[in-house]
């Protein structure tokens, strides 16, 4: 992760499952995040990203699974 | 099998380095007339993703950056055979070819702006408190009383709304010189004024840093991040006619949750 420019390792991973849950080429449409509540980086994210599993049950839906239709 | 996938790559050619992908399986390229798909073949689904996980994926795709254009699949995308990913190709072919094509010598940059949004919207709540001051509602009956504090609401709102405006035209005017394509997303909370992919060519990159360098020494009251440079994950486009994400899943297992 040399290439990213941050202002600190939080918000790098903020930023890359930002990117990486509902972006690029996607299958199915189902894993729609957002995590860019201000709150969420500077006071919960070390908390929120201690695991997918973990923010999924924040999220309040299954990680897996995805039925829907892509955006 | 299961085979997970990283990225549309534009070579078909065999990857010359060793890159471990996932649970340090070596990943490979499955190439599909002039582009590839590049993946790993595991003999089960994995368990318990965690962030080291994701971390990997965005590595692998990252490296994979450096010497190719890529169309990142999104994390965790897994195909249970290698026809049903050569299919998948064979179906997009034109979408992926189109994407490679403009995504060329590209990549993304993230900005996210903040800015004191509680602080200026009290601001305007007073300002529009002693704007109505003097305001006498002659029959101060409980529907007027409500429609006033609609109509307060709102007004403070639409201010609100275009102070932001009017900070992210500026903002934006300073990138918008070096930039291919961009997506600005304002107000995402009161306190995120603006989030932004900036997508822009390799050769301009060092520019667009320095321009953001100085904006962000600029005094004032907001607060700049930057990141990158990703891979164009905001800049992938498809039509609906070139998805074909809404076929049904080859199996129903719980790896063919997520399984094409």
């Amino acid at each position: 992760m040399d290439s990213v420019i941050t202002e600190s390792k939080e918000v790098t991973l903020l930023e890359i499952l930002d990117r990486i849950l509902d972006k690029g080429v996607v299958i199915s449409g189902d894993l729609v995040i957002s995590l860019a509540e201000i709150d969420l980086i500077y006071v919960g994210l070390k908390v929120l990203i201690s695991s997918v599993e973990t923010m999924e049950r924040l999220r309040g839906a299954p990680f897996a699974g995805a039925t829907e239709e892509p955006t | 099998m299961k085979i997970y996938t990283y990225a549309i790559i534009d070579s078909n050619s065999k990857i010359s380095d060793t890159i471990n992908g996932l649970e340090g399986i070596g990943v490979y390229n499955i190439p599909y007339r002039d582009m590839g798909i590049v993946v790993s073949s595991h003999s089960e689904q994995i368990q318990n993703i965690t962030k080291d996980h994701i971390l990997k994926y965005e590595e692998i795709v990252e490296r994979l950056m450096e010497d190719f254009t890529v169309l990142p699949m999104r994390f965790l995308t897994l195909f249970n055979r290698e026809e049903d990913v050569l299919l998948m190709m064979q179906e997009h072919y034109n979408g992926f070819k189109g994407n490679l094509d403009r995504l060329r010598n590209k990549v993304e940059f993230g900005i996210k702006v903040i800015w004191q949004g509680e602080t200026i919207k009290n601001r305007i709540i007073e300002s529009s408190k002693k704007c109505y001051a003097n305001l006498v509602i002659p029959d101060n009956s409980p529907g007027k009383s409500f429609v006033k504090e609609k109509f307060e609401k709102y007004k403070i709102d639409k201010e609100f709304e275009e102070e932001a405006d009017r900070c992210i035209t500026i903002i934006d005017y300073f990138f918008s010189r070096f930039i291919a394509e961009k997506k600005l997303e304002k107000l995402k909370s009161d306190n995120l004024l603006l989030s932004a992919s900036y997508l822009i060519e390799k050769e301009k990159q060092k520019d667009f840093i320095e321009v953001f360098e100085k904006i962000r020494a600029a005094p004032g009251d907001l607060k700049f991040l930057l990141s990158g440079p990703w891979p164009p994950y905001n800049f992938i486009v498809f039509t609906k006619n070139a998805n074909m994400f809404n076929r049904k899943p080859v199996s129903q297992d719980r790896a063919g949750e997520n399984a094409i």
